[in-house]
């Protein structure tokens, strides 16, 4: 199947919207970006267009708003867009103690990595054209498959999408949508997230994925229509353990190791 | 007074390239990623060589962004201070990266900034290098030789390697002197390439992330300090005429890859040229 899907990125400006938007755009696909800063946006709109001569439209909105989504809806509308995929990228990594951290930041990881993705998938979804596939990821995490101490907001609203991901693919089997979720392990996305992994020494090098194959392979997935994808065969082989042992098991070894990481890093 | 604008001068060869420039009595504009080593770097030159006119300017280079801010700034200080004139601009700013990682405009960054950057900022000073018929000086390696520009996927979105991309990037440095030495040789502005030689400075350890941090931790102890490679760039600065070879090291013109050729140059232009958004006049 050769057609120039329609795509929409969340979360476009981060480290990994940059990489799936620039994987898209070597595929020939015509991207809509969100995020939440426009000049961001422009620049990397601009990159896409220079770099693969890619067609890229841009809407800056906070997707935890909801008038700022129905802004970005109505613009849709209006257009008369319709798309064939939505990578909701968009959310926030976060660890640190539940207790040395502040209310508000804990209640906007649920906002924007829970609340900002169904409210989006929801306004998507209802739009979509009938008669052909619609592909939806969600980004979930390498830590949504365990209890995480020291991550466990964090890890929590990304079992969340995990979980959902797994059962609104049961849901709209039969009407052609096709959902995939990523669990991906370290990334390079940031300069703090390359200090992270360096801070977890041999583990995190043997967890992080490398960030240009695990968007090629994601699109690659979604579009064969698979379920989940947890990139790395370690990360497999650590994501079989965590379902065999207890959780309070777990969560103590996990304990343990972000404790030891953080001590080098922070 | 001549003045030089040197990227990457918080540390490594910048920072000593920076010092013994001021110390020759040439006012030093220095480019750096963090405000604070800036400001370091700033203070210590001025420590020792109270005489020395130099200003620092913040700028991550691999942000195109950025290059074009600091270029404006680094004009109106030339304009000011220098009558618009620019002796020699030293694109000494690099990277190493491990993995994958990306800019802004979604370009790999070791492209973005051991190549992109330069070649935009060059760009960008070109009114006040053409009026100070000043030169511009690339911070090279000797790995570039054996390594080729993967013209179909330059930033290695398939099969990136750290080691592939440092020396393509390398590469690009001195294809990049040989096409800007075809283009602007009437206008009597020269490049050329400096192959530092194995140097020990922190760029493997930047935020270079994977094995490569690991590695570069045990060869850097093999390196000459930064004060060998900087007398070369000072020479190339201080001598009458515009350095008239394309490569050197330790103060002298050296071979370099055969993979060097107009056609290449011009190959490279044409794609950083869309990449930036700018066109060098032919």
């Amino acid at each position: 199947m050769k057609r120039n899907l329609r795509v929409m990125i969340t979360g476009a400006c981060g480290g990994l919207g940059r990489v799936l938007a620039g994987e898209c755009a070597r595929r020939g696909y015509w991207l809509f970006l969100t995020d939440i800063r426009q000049p961001d946006l422009d620049t990397l709109a601009q990159g896409l267009a220079r770099r693969f001569g890619a067609r890229a439209d841009t809407w800056a909105c906070d997707l935890t708003d909801d008038a700022a989504v129905n802004g970005l809806f109505a613009f849709i509308d209006a257009r008369g867009l319709a798309f064939d995929m939505l990578l909701n990228v968009a959310g926030i990594d976060f660890e640190g103690g539940f207790l040395q951290r502040e209310r508000q930041r804990l209640l906007d990881i649920v906002s924007l990595n829970i609340e900002a993705t169904l409210r989006v998938t929801h306004a998507m979804l209802t739009r979509r054209r009938q008669g052909v596939p619609f592909y939806l990821v969600f980004v979930s995490s390498l830590a949504s498959l365990y209890p995480m101490p020291l991550k466990a907001t964090y890890a929590a609203s990304k079992r969340f999408l995990l979980d959902f991901s797994i059962a609104l693919r049961q849901e709209l089997r039969g009407e052609g949508v096709r959902v995939l979720a990523l669990c991906p392990g370290g990334l390079a996305t940031t300069a703090e997230a390359m200090r992270g992994i360096a801070a977890q020494g041999v583990w995190g090098q043997v967890t992080t994925n490398r960030l240009e194959r695990v968007a090629r392979r994601t699109v690659d997935k979604a579009l064969a229509n698979r379920a989940v994808y947890i990139p790395g065969a370690i990360n497999r082989l650590l994501a079989r353990c965590g379902r065999l042992a207890p959780a309070g098991l777990v969560a103590a070894l996990l304990h343990r190791r972000w404790q030891a990481a953080r001590g080098h890093s922070y | 007074m001549q003045w030089v604008v040197i990227t990457g001068a918080t540390s490594g060869i910048g920072l000593a390239v920076a010092q013994k420039l001021a110390a020759q009595g040439y006012g030093v504009l220095g480019v750096g990623r963090s405000a604070d080593r800036c400001q370091q770097a700033q203070a210590r030159i001025q420590q020792s060589y109270p005489q020395a006119r130099t200003q620092y300017f913040c700028a991550d280079l691999m942000q195109q962004r950025q290059v074009h801010r600091v270029a404006d700034q680094l004009c109106a200080h030339l304009a000011e201070h220098a009558d618009g004139a620019l002796h020699a601009l030293i694109n000494n700013a690099g990277c190493v990266r491990g993995w994958y990682t990306t800019t802004e405009e979604g370009y790999e960054q070791q492209f973005a900034l051991n190549h992109l950057a330069g070649f935009l900022l060059t760009y960008l000073l070109l009114p006040a290098l053409q009026r100070g018929r000043g030169r511009v000086i690339i911070t090279g390696s000797n790995s570039h030789k054996g390594a080729r520009v993967h013209w179909p996927d330059v930033m290695l979105q398939h099969h990136y390697g750290p080691l592939r991309a440092y020396k393509q990037s390398k590469l690009c440095n001195l294809l990049f002197a040989a096409g800007l030495n075809s283009r602007l040789a009437g206008q009597g502005i020269r490049a050329c390439a400096v192959d530092p030689g194995l140097v020990h400075t922190d760029i493997g350890n930047k935020d270079a992330g994977g094995l490569v941090s690991f590695v570069w931790g045990l060869r850097k102890g093999h390196g000459v300090p930064p004060d060998v490679p900087a007398a070369t760039y000072a020479a190339l600065c201080g001598q009458d005429a515009p350095p008239p070879a394309l490569y050197y090291y330790d103060g002298h013109p050296r071979r370099y890859s055969r993979r060097v050729t107009e056609a290449s140059a011009n190959r490279l232009f044409e794609l950083s040229e869309r990449l930036c958004g700018i066109a060098y006049e032919a």
